[in-house]
């Protein structure tokens, strides 16, 4: 799980190295990437929410 | 050598033409409110990392196409990825971006904050005049075009303000948070005045809002900036700022004025008393459409002079001035015009170029249609 959130993280950026590109696609487990990607993606949001309410004050 | 030289001495041409272009004007104006000054610095300290960033970059992309090209035997270097240098060259954009968004999102926010208005004004735009309404005064006027059709068409020399006058600017008292409340009657139009740093549009069925808070006397002016038809560049926008005393002297008057006009809604009207009135009217608010000699534009602006159906049908002619034609280019006038000023023009329009009806309308009778219409 540790792995796909730091791919998903690295994808956010938009970089990645090629090693660990090539050990993600081995994976038999395809879901655990969508999993960790709508994690990953409902923190952000939350986070700039939060960010805009502290602003707005 | 010669490749450097010649982007070298491009490089500094560019450089020394910023000063010669923000000297002449080229540049956005400082303004005068805190905002405009506010809006100006973020717009220079965003350029100036625009440039900066343009110098590093094509410095180096300049410089390397120079040093390492085919002739003297550069050889492509073939390694595929470079985890921390694309980290890097992500990373500082990020920041640069974040870095001008902090300031941005502060000063975007003080111009939505239109709360605590000293002066509530609603302005409406118009195909192809602004109207202004000082809320809670009772003072309302219309603000059209003040160049003259001769200097338009060229007959005569262009003045100073050539298409940037009007017949009555807007007031507005210095010092004071002033509330704009925008919206049009007919297209979208945008109210702009670049030392105001306003530029907001007016859409019909939506009321936008902005502000402002002059610190400085003097005359303002600005132009539709939103394309809005045949007269678009004919809409100007003037500003007239004015120390709190005069314009509370200028409120006065206009309030005498407005109850001058209603006095003269019940007195009889003569025929050259009407005509007279009837061609400053035509002139400032028809003659764009339907041309100073009536001949028109048709077929979107039908001619006025020679009108038979208009003629035969004073009750219809008067309609159509009051409520405009509904799907067709003719706007309702019974917001923009007062009795006397729709009298006027209607009787003018009955009795000038050849036109001989013969026939005037009072305008003690268009404000008991008015009357009527707004029950």
């Amino acid at each position: 799980m540790w792995q796909a959130i730091k791919s998903v993280l690295a994808a956010f950026l938009g970089v990645q190295k090629d090693s660990r590109r090539r050990e993600d696609f081995a994976s038999e487990r395809p879901g655990i990437f969508i999993v960790a990607g709508l994690l990953v993606g409902l923190v952000f949001v939350v986070l700039v929410a939060l960010v805009a309410v502290m602003a707005a004050r | 050598m010669r490749t450097l030289l010649v982007w070298m001495a491009g490089g500094l041409t560019s450089a020394a033409l910023t000063p010669v272009a923000l000297a002449n004007g080229w540049n956005m104006p400082v303004g005068v409110t805190a905002l405009s000054r506010d809006i100006y610095s973020l717009h220079m300290i965003i350029f100036w990392i625009c440039v900066v960033i343009g110098v590093i970059v094509f410095g180096a992309m300049f410089y390397s196409l120079f040093r390492y090209r085919h002739s003297r035997g550069a050889k492509a270097a073939t390694f595929h990825e470079h985890t921390s240098v694309e980290v890097i060259w992500t990373a500082i954009p990020l920041l640069i971006l974040v870095g001008m968004a902090v300031p941005a999102t502060a000063t975007l926010k003080n111009m939505y904050d239109t709360s605590e208005a000293d002066l509530d004004i609603m302005v409406t735009g118009q195909q192809w005049r602004w109207r202004y309404e000082y809320l809670g005064e009772d003072v309302a006027f219309t603000s059209n075009l003040g160049t003259s059709r001769e200097q338009i068409s060229g007959a005569d020399e262009k003045g100073e303000h050539y298409l940037l006058e009007v017949d009555e600017p807007l007031v507005l008292p210095v010092g004071q948070k002033v509330r704009l409340l925008l919206t049009s009657d007919d297209v979208i139009h945008s109210w702009w005045v670049p030392d105001l740093a306003v530029k907001q549009d007016a859409i019909p069925g939506f009321v936008n809002e902005n502000w402002v808070r002059i610190e400085e006397p003097g005359i303002y002016r600005g132009q539709c900036a939103e394309l809005c038809g045949k007269d678009h560049a004919f809409m100007p926008v003037v500003v007239e700022a004015v120390e709190q005393e005069r314009f509370d002297e200028w409120l006065v008057e206009r309030k005498q004025a407005a109850a001058q006009a209603a006095a003269g809604v019940d007195r009889e009207w003569s025929m050259e008393e009407l005509m007279e009135r009837g061609e400053q009217v035509y002139g400032a608010v028809c003659a764009s459409c339907h041309q100073p000699d009536g001949s028109g534009n048709p077929p979107v602006f039908p001619a006025l002079a020679g009108n038979q159906p208009m003629l035969d049908d004073l009750d219809w002619h008067v309609d159509t001035v009051v409520n405009g034609v509904s799907g067709a280019a003719m706007p309702a006038f019974r917001s923009t015009l007062n009795a006397v000023e729709i009298a006027a023009v209607v009787t003018y329009e009955r009795n000038a170029w050849g036109n001989e009806s013969g026939d005037s309308v009072q305008p003690s009778e268009i404000a008991e249609r008015l009357a009527d219409q707004s029950e």
